[in-house]
């Protein structure tokens, strides 16, 4: 399903607007040498999800949660380049900005997300996945309890 | 004759004080035996369609496809259009003659909840500055299909809280999804105060008070909204159509694992507290769509494999209090959320699937 990204994020964001309970989007972007994230996780949601793993701060949560590997279960290096809040249309977010690197000798290709940053908590939580490819982007799937792994790849 | 009069009229009202709630649900049903058959209804709709105009009947009439059937939501219609035939938009004859077809596929109870959840939202639009879309005119109808006595069809009515999805002569009897909810829980409009989830939520209350007690019962996790309703994604931009049932067919749990307690293992007391919450979602519809149904979920094999769990506070208090029925193929959620035109207040999203028959069988990709 071939759509604009940024026709997707307002989309999910306006359901969000008036949804008690909003959902997460997280777009990927390959380039050369792995891969670039955008994750965008509703304040409310993750804050339940927090609670109930409390240890360290959001980089550090993150990085617990959220995961690549290769389909041999080869991680990828994960590392979080910055994270930031927002508000989108009345709904506060959180925006992590995520750098995913193969490891020595893996395709930069495709891997498999491993992400359960919200959803180890919040049972009816999804996290949508979207790959970007040049003007569009493709809705990969969505990850909701007890499901947390999905395969991503580029075009 | 006096003093008996007085006394039938005391013990009748004594007799309303003590039943529970779910008690109206029984009485409701019970006045509309009949409701729900598919000639009956399609003979009201045969009734309706002459009073419609040519453009009243191209949205009100449509295929019977997984596109149409699986677009309904709980989302307000400004999220999530709905395209169908606008109630708002009938006149006096025209909405006369609608009503006949919600009274021959409904139950009593199922009339009222219509009635009700639109009251509720007709309270909501003082309050709707964006707008998005609350309203009682903004509910719709439509007929997936020929309506006929044999063949499948569907017949939809709902809106923002409401969607009633029923499917005549499919391969399994067709009362699901059913979804339904309340913003404002409770409200007064002319003096009359109005609780349109009344019945579902004490239902639903009293059986996770009674199975509070079993460490077993309480599942994990946190829930801010129904675990299998619709799904936010789709086709996004200015024809977005996310946020209706586009990840149908769902997956269930499978195993024993954290999907509450056996209603096997509970005592007859507690399994009448299931039964009555079953019955309080499965007499919604008119009884000839969902006897067969309720019959096979309170059939003694299935009841004692159905697990019912709950999480948060027993008496609906508190924001994230869920209560769910698991059996081998009903699902029924009940949840308490945050409200959204007054975030202090709670509001209530209940959803009924059928793991065999949503859709009657008959929607397929």
């Amino acid at each position: 399903m071939r759509v604009a990204a940024a026709a997707l994020f307002a989309a999910y964001a306006v359901t969000a607007f008036a949804h008690p309970a909003p959902n997460s989007i997280v777009r990927f972007e390959f380039e050369a040498g792995g891969a670039r994230a955008e994750y965008w996780i509703p304040e409310s949601e993750l804050d339940y999800a927090r609670a109930a793993d409390p240890a360290g701060d959001l980089p550090a949560y993150l990085l617990r949660h959220v995961a690549a590997e290769t389909t041999a279960g080869e991680r990828w290096r994960v590392a979080i380049a910055s994270v930031r809040g927002t508000n989108y249309l009345g709904h506060p977010y959180i925006v992590a900005t995520l750098t995913l690197t193969p490891p020595a000798g893996a395709l930069a290709r495709g891997f498999v997300l491993v992400d359960d940053a919200v959803t180890h908590e919040v049972r009816n939580h999804r996290v949508f996945v979207v790959a970007r490819h040049g003007a569009g982007s493709d809705l990969v799937g969505a990850l909701q309890y007890p499901a947390n792994r999905l395969a991503v790849a580029a075009r | 004759m006096q003093t008996r009069t007085f006394a039938a009229l005391l013990l009748t009202a004594l007799t309303a004080l003590i039943q529970p709630a779910y008690a109206a649900t029984a009485t409701c049903r019970q006045s509309t035996p009949n409701a729900g058959g598919s000639a009956e209804v399609a003979a009201a709709i045969a009734k309706f369609r002459p009073l419609l105009s040519k453009s009243q009947l191209a949205v009100f009439e449509r295929p019977f496809d997984y596109a149409n059937a699986t677009h309904w939501s709980n989302l307000p219609v400004g999220l999530v259009p709905r395209t169908t035939l606008r109630l708002g938009d009938l006149d006096e004859k025209q909405a006369a003659a609608a009503r006949r077809v919600f009274v021959a596929a409904l139950s009593a109870c199922g009339l009222e909840l219509l009635d009700e959840v639109r009251r509720a939202d007709d309270f909501l639009v003082p309050f709707d500055k964006r707008p998005i879309g609350w309203g009682a005119g903004n509910y719709y109808m439509a007929v997936l299909g020929t309506p006929s006595a044999k063949s499948p069809w569907m017949l939809q009515i709902g809106g923002h809280h409401l969607a009633y999805n029923f499917t005549f002569n499919g391969h399994q009897p067709g009362a699901t999804p059913l979804f339904f909810g309340s913003e404002p829980i409770r409200f007064e409009t002319q003096g009359v105060t109005h609780e349109p989830l009344s019945a579902q939520s004490q239902a639903m209350s009293q059986l996770a008070a009674a199975i509070a007690a079993r460490p077993e019962a309480k599942l994990s996790g946190t829930f801010t909204d129904v675990v299998k309703g619709v799904f936010m994604a789709g086709p996004p931009g200015p024809d977005f159509k996310g946020g209706t049932d586009s990840n149908f067919p769902q997956t269930y749990p499978t195993g024993d694992a954290d999907r509450g307690i056996k209603v096997g293992a509970l005592s007859p007391e507690q399994r009448r507290l299931v039964r009555d919450a079953l019955e309080s979602y499965a007499t919604l519809p008119g009884n000839a769509i969902s006897a067969a149904l309720l019959q096979a979920y309170e059939s003694s094999a299935a009841l004692d494999a159905t697990f019912v769990g709950f999480s948060g506070s027993p008496d609906f208090s508190t924001k994230g209090s869920y209560v769910r029925i698991d059996g081998p193929r009903v699902w029924m959620e009940f949840v308490v959320q945050p409200a959204v035109a007054k975030p202090e207040d709670l509001h209530y999203h209940a959803l009924w699937r059928d793991k065999q028959s949503d859709y009657g069988g008959e929607a397929r990709r």
